[in-house]
């Protein structure tokens, strides 16, 4: 069915009441890249009448444009556009160029606040203004200052403010256009530099002139259009456009995808591993082989700013693993790989087992594989899973990848840097843990330490972050402040201790806090543990038995005779609902306000059995 | 309706999303829902693609009614 067959059928159905089965097919069809610009933007409109209709359900994303230039078609497009990622979202547009005009009339009220603001400038102003370029410059800058006060600070919508381009170099010429302050490439680059020194750190920054330069300026800006309109994109270059809007839009709102997931034969090298072996793969050395050598190299560098790689191939298992272990050429190693899913099931199994495995959601994988048939199978099995439509060329492999957006994000942390290390340490301990039949010799084997440490200046900023943000495994689920956690522990009777593990494999880092004072309702010598909370990755590890054995030495020393555990249950923290009691804790009368208290004898209690050496305590005491 | 008219007359229905759209000589903006300053923009682009022809910003402008859209088109491109 070609593109107008398509969309005539869409009013058809609409006109039949089978207006859900319509949206549904419009979907896929732009989920598979069928539609060209023209297309886009009729889907856009159709969508637009449907949820004008209320026929669409849910609670939409509300994205507002507001452009130095006309913004009309970039709404349909984007519509659209957002739609084929799953994701209903109503776009609306202020006038032309007045934008603090229209930011100042929303009141932030939660029926008139968009959850994101995209920020649109045109360079006409910048570049044909009279006056030197540094008072151009901060002339476009304070507008944009105010701006982005009144949608982080007064809307408290998220912020996208699009960068400035050039359209052509300009009566100076291609090369002076740079160089002399008259020029329009060198007002624009001067004006993004300012852009980006002042933009607030959380807002998504989008560079036109890295969209035009890569399209090329001739094909991405269409003048006619501009001098019509005020709308100077082309049709390509709208589309291009409400891509990277829409990349920036969800790097705002659900974050980047997380995770690639990577076929093997024939995409991170040439042949088949299982007919060829391991060494006789092409990699590197012909021109194909480059090519697989230059996507490996573009995947380790995704794998190095955070995005989790995983393999789904349907091999042998020992084929599969082979090239990795002894293919000198292969550029990614075992230990870039989370999760690694050789066999002969259907994809859409194996990539779902990937999900589950890693903890993510399926809308975070995205899917590289040359082979059109296992893509298909994948997508329609798995209508989440982002699927990359490979070129038959792997020269072209990287930069199809590259187009889809995936991975765009906000800014990268160090912990973006660390998470795929984690991942992959993750798989290891796994497959330690298949490789043991007993869970005791498996937890043994781990050789974990931990480091016990007073909860100190240094520390607070960590622990106060966890107070605010653990919900699973928090007994109490109080969100203390830093000044609540210096009052707590002000009592020299009161223990506040932080856990650190580390095993074989890595270090876990901070992951457990525990602030126990002198319980005053209770009779003399009870230590009350007000809170205990604990990262969910070490889950299973008998860390929590760990603590509280250390918990116990140190009330013991400070002459304590009982523990009174407290439970406040949430929706979030049921994973903890029996902590207590399976600790070996006593039932305490209810007081019916909502806390389940139980008490250990610290006269009679056993330290629980835990497989966890304790490796350091620092400042162990120093507060008393 | 001549062969320039029906083809003028599928580009009115896509863009303008509806199937059951006819229009002749003295059809103008004020006729159809929707066709604003910006759609009058979408619609001649569509006019282009489909008929292979390039308008002049001078040619946007002046056009007031489908009849003349279609004296434009033949004379770029000949009588139908």
């Amino acid at each position: 069915m070609n593109q107008d067959e398509l969309l005539k059928s869409l009013n058809a159905l609409r006109k039949d009441g089978r207006s859900a089965e319509a949206l549904s097919m419009l979907r896929d069809s732009l989920r598979r890249g069928m539609l060209d610009a023209e297309g886009i933007d009729r889907a856009g409109r159709f969508i637009r009448r449907e949820f004008e209709a209320g026929r669409i359900d849910g609670k939409p994303l509300k994205i507002l444009l507001l452009g130095q230039c006309t913004t009309t078609w970039l709404v349909s497009t984007l519509t659209a556009i957002a739609w084929g990622h799953g994701v209903s979202a109503i776009v609306t547009e202020g006038g032309y160029d007045t934008i603090l005009h229209d930011l100042s009339r929303l009141e932030g009220s939660a029926s008139d606040r968009p959850d994101v603001v995209v920020l649109v400038p045109w360079s006409a102003r910048l570049i044909h203004g009279t006056a030197a370029l540094a008072e151009r410059i901060d002339g476009e800058l304070a507008v944009w200052r105010q701006a982005w006060s009144l949608v982080s600070e007064r809307l408290g919508s998220r912020l996208i403010q699009t960068g400035y381009d050039w359209v052509a170099a300009g009566p100076l010429g291609n090369h002076l256009a740079t160089r002399r302050e008259a020029g329009a490439v060198r007002a624009v680059r001067s004006m993004n530099e300012a852009l980006l020194q002042n933009l607030p750190a959380e807002a998504y920054f989008i560079d036109l002139d890295q969209i035009s330069g890569t399209i090329g300026r001739n094909t991405f800006y269409d003048m006619r259009r501009y001098h019509w309109t005020k709308q100077p994109f082309s049709e390509a270059g709208l589309v291009a456009l409400a891509e990277h809007v829409w990349a920036g839009v969800r790097a705002l709102t659900t974050g980047p995808k997380k995770v690639l997931v990577l076929d093997l034969d024939n995409t991170l090298w040439g042949g088949v591993v299982g007919e060829t072996g391991p060494l006789g793969v092409a990699l590197g050395e012909s021109p194909d082989g480059e090519a697989y050598l230059a996507f490996q190299k573009y995947v380790k560098g995704l794998a190095k700013r955070g995005v989790v790689l995983a393999v789904a191939s349907k091999n042998n298992p020992a084929d599969a693993r082979e090239p990795f272990e002894t293919n000198p050429e292969m550029i990614l190693k075992l230990d870039d790989i989370a999760a690694f899913e050789a066999s002969w099931e259907p994809k859409g199994t194996t990539i779902a087992r990937i999900a589950q495995t890693l903890n993510l959601g399926i809308d975070s994988l995205v899917f590289f594989d040359d082979n059109p048939a296992e893509r298909e199978q994948v997508r329609q099995a798995l209508a989440e899973v982002a699927v990359v439509e490979a070129p038959e060329d792997p020269a072209e492999y990287a930069r199809a990848l590259e187009r889809g957006l995936w991975f765009e994000a906000v800014a990268l942390t160090e912990a973006d840097a660390e998470r795929a290390e984690q991942y992959t340490v993750e798989r290891k301990r796994r497959e330690l843990q298949q490789a043991f039949t007993s869970m005791d010799d498996y937890l043994k084997s781990l050789e974990m330490t931990a480091e016990i440490r007073d909860i100190d200046a240094a520390e607070m900023q960590r622990v106060v972050q966890l107070l605010a943000k653990t919900n699973q495994f928090n007994l109490t689920t109080r969100r203390h402040t830093r000044e609540d956690v210096e009052r707590l522990l002000a009592d020299e009777r009161s223990i506040g201790m932080t856990v650190r593990v580390r095993d074989r494999f890595g270090d876990y880092g901070l992951i457990a806090v525990v602030m126990a004072v002198p319980d005053a309702t209770s009779e003399r010598g009870t230590l009350r543990i007000d809170t205990w909370l604990m990262s969910c990755r070490v889950i299973g590890r008998t860390v929590e038995q760990f603590t509280l054995a250390s918990l116990m030495n140190r009330a013991i020393d400070l002459g304590y005779k009982r523990i009174v555990g407290e439970f406040i249950p949430t929706k979030k923290n049921a994973l903890v609902s029996n902590l207590y009691q399976d600790l070996g804790f006593a039932p305490l009368p209810d007081r019916g306000d909502g806390i389940v208290r139980r008490e250990l004898d610290l006269s009679r209690a056993e330290p629980p059995e835990h497989f966890i050496n304790v490796q350091a305590q620092v400042n162990i005491g120093a507060a008393t | 309706m001549n062969e320039r008219l029906a083809k003028i007359n599928d580009v009115f229905q896509r863009v303008f999303d509806d199937d059951e759209l006819t229009i002749d000589r003295s059809t103008s903006a004020k006729d159809v829902e929707g066709w604003d300053s910006l759609m009058h923009v979408t619609l001649l682009i569509n006019i282009e693609k489909a008929f292979g022809v390039k308008f002049k910003s001078s040619e946007v402008a002046s056009l007031k009614n489908v009849g003349e859209l279609v004296d434009l088109l033949d004379a770029k491109l000949g009588a139908a």
